[in-house]
């Protein structure tokens, strides 16, 4: 055990952690809880070995007291649809199923959408809460917001899905069901429902930047790693300086395909691709059912997609009604486990 | 475009695969503009060269010049194996086989010019792992199941079509664990890429010494989540959740016929 975690003696005191500035003052919470020590099983994977402190600070703890609510009604949500049973809740986790109430009131009761509107909330405020301290501590570590504005864009995404949409169609139903195949359901019907979502211009771009992400990792990984012994990886000191490995990195590239980027500028791309699938698809889900009730017909009518066969047009200026939700199943009933 | 100032220190010939498999001197060990040529790109050029023009006369052929919709169909059903007419599926096959080819040839162009550069391999090792989606795609599942028509149709909207006829083909494709192992490492590239490009983006400069900067990103992390990866140990990261990702989309697409026929169904024994 002594050769897997071993005391911090040797690692230098945290340079801004030496003189904390008002910020932390000013955080009733504002202390760093637990030691740090080094896992050095995560040296074999050659990353780094330090694990902890971590910052508690007032948003931090609103985030996670807000998160904890949500997860033990998750739980409970969970327990009353197993029958009160953990050996059952466990057996059928995967097709758990908590569902969103009819209507844009409030639900009537817990399982006809209560669980899905308190777990639903409570995960709101988790996030949003998470973002405060996103904020806060980039301030303290004077960073520019970069990283707040990923974060405020994936929100953007899920409130696209689970507030927006459903304020637009006019019913919570039409957001997820919360569970391991409620939600893979729910982006099965929800593409079906609309005509196919590969027909929608957002979606196709989000599924560009969201494959383009992976390509980027996949180029930008590789072409650190291939250089590292020289020093790129380095990336803050690169920017001011290039050095051997850099120069390798930009000329490799360069001689590839004709183009390169600088180490300032490949993050610019990173971030924007990465930022790009949410953004892109929140536009999807916000257009659909706005800009068409039917993305193969729009796609049909644009040109952008040839007309497979015969096509009845009348159902297009109808807006389709959201499958009939899951919440409509007997109280506490289990999927049959097959034969 | 200029060269970059200090790219003549390393426009060196020599060091190429061709040199040193065949020996003597590569007559295509130069560059033209940016580009390294040598043997695989004239390899890759003359394949790609052909395959556009195979394209561009096939859809001639079509007739559709929307670049939305020009669209190369595989070849029918009853072409089993076998090679089809020009505009039933043989121009589908030229252009498959001058693809793969221009593929493999731009990997060992990458090749050489990491020898070149006497860097590691990792880069056309990647580009080698996203070529095998392609491959089996394209090549490994139509051979396992007997029919070239089981290969993706080439155009923008045409191979959505595919896609989409493809998950109901086997029921749900949200069924198939593979693809949700698959989707899962693309979000996850994605959040991390966010992570990665937000840390540097956001520190670069904040500082005369980089050192603070680094310190910065590192006393974040652990402030934030507990715990910093490093500046190497991202890029580590970041490389083999696509090395995942990838792997597990050829799993997801190569199982789903040969193996399975639905997925649904797949779950029911547990």
């Amino acid at each position: 055990m002594a050769t897997i975690i071993s005391k911090l003696p040797e690692l230098p005191e945290p340079l801004e952690d030496a003189e904390p500035n008002d910020l932390d003052n000013n955080d009733a919470l504002g202390i760093r809880v637990g030691i740090p020590f080094r896992l050095e099983l995560l040296r074999d994977f050659k990353i780094d070995t330090q694990v902890g402190t971590i910052w508690l600070g007032t948003w931090g703890v609103v985030s996670a007291f807000a998160f904890g609510i949500g997860l033990l009604v998750t739980l409970l949500a969970g327990l009353d649809q197993a029958g009160g049973s953990f050996l059952i809740l466990v057996k059928y986790y995967a097709n758990l199923n908590t569902a969103p109430p009819d209507g844009l009131g409030l639900a009537h009761s817990l399982r006809g959408g209560g669980y899905w509107q308190i777990i639903t909330l409570f995960w709101a405020i988790s996030t949003l809460a998470w973002a405060g301290r996103c904020f806060e501590r980039l301030r303290r570590h004077k960073w520019r917001p970069y990283l707040l504005f990923a974060w405020l864009s994936a929100i953007f995404l899920t409130a696209c899905i689970w507030v927006f949409h459903p304020l637009i169609i006019g019913s919570w139903a039409d957001a997820p069901a919360l569970g391991l195949n409620s939600d893979l359901q729910w982006a099965q019907n929800f593409s079906v429902l609309w005509g196919n979502l590969y027909y929608n211009p957002f979606h196709q771009l989000a599924i560009f930047f969201l494959f383009g992400s992976t390509m980027l990792w996949g180029m930008h990984g590789a072409t650190i790693l291939a250089t590292s012994s020289e020093g790129s990886h380095h990336e803050d000191a690169e920017i001011k300086n290039l050095t051997s490995g850099s120069q390798k990195a930009m000329l490799f590239w360069r001689w590839t395909m004709g183009f390169n980027a600088f180490p300032k500028s490949i993050h610019d791309w990173l971030w924007w691709f990465a930022v790009g699938v949410v953004l892109s698809s929140g536009l999807g889900i916000l257009s659909t059912g706005v800009i068409t009730n039917n993305w193969y017909a729009w796609g049909v009518d644009h040109g952008t997609v040839k007309q497979y066969g015969e096509m009845t047009r009348s159902f297009i200026n109808q807006r389709p009604q959201p499958m009939p939700p899951m919440s409509q199943a007997p109280a506490g009933y289990i999927p049959a486990p097959g034969k | 475009m200029a060269d970059l100032p200090f790219e003549s220190v390393y426009r060196k010939r020599g060091n190429t695969l061709f040199a040193s498999i065949l020996g003597g001197a590569d007559p295509f060990d130069f560059w033209a503009g940016p580009f390294y040529v040598g043997l695989f790109g004239v390899i890759a050029m003359l394949a790609i060269v052909v395959g556009v023009a195979t394209l561009f006369i096939a859809v001639g052929q079509y007739g559709d010049w929307d670049l939305w919709r020009a669209n190369i169909p595989s070849p029918g059903r009853q072409y089993g194996l076998g090679g089809a007419p020009f505009l039933q599926g043989g121009a589908w096959q030229i252009v498959v086989i001058c693809a793969t080819i221009s593929f493999f040839a731009w990997m060992l162009r990458e090749v050489d010019i990491c020898r070149k550069l006497e860097m590691g391999f990792h880069i056309p090792a990647m580009y080698g792992l996203a070529v095998s989606a392609w491959v089996v795609l394209q090549i490994l599942r139509p051979l396992v199941m007997g029919c070239w028509c089981e290969g993706f149709d080439l155009s923008f909207t045409g191979h959505l079509t595919w896609v989409s006829n493809t998950g109901f083909r086997y029921m749900n494709f949200y069924a198939n664990p593979f693809h949700a192992w698959a989707v899962l490492g693309f979000f996850l590239t994605a959040m991390v890429l966010a992570m990665h490009g937000g840390a540097i983006l956001g520190t670069y400069n904040t500082d005369k010494d980089p050192n603070v900067e680094m310190r910065r990103e590192d006393s974040f992390w652990r402030d934030y989540v507990g715990y910093s990866i490093g500046e190497y140990g991202i890029h580590r990261l970041g490389f083999y959740l696509a090395v995942f990702t990838l792997i597990m989309s050829d799993l997801c697409i190569f199982t789903s016929g040969p193996l399975v026929t639905d997925w649904v169904q797949f779950w029911h024994p547990f």
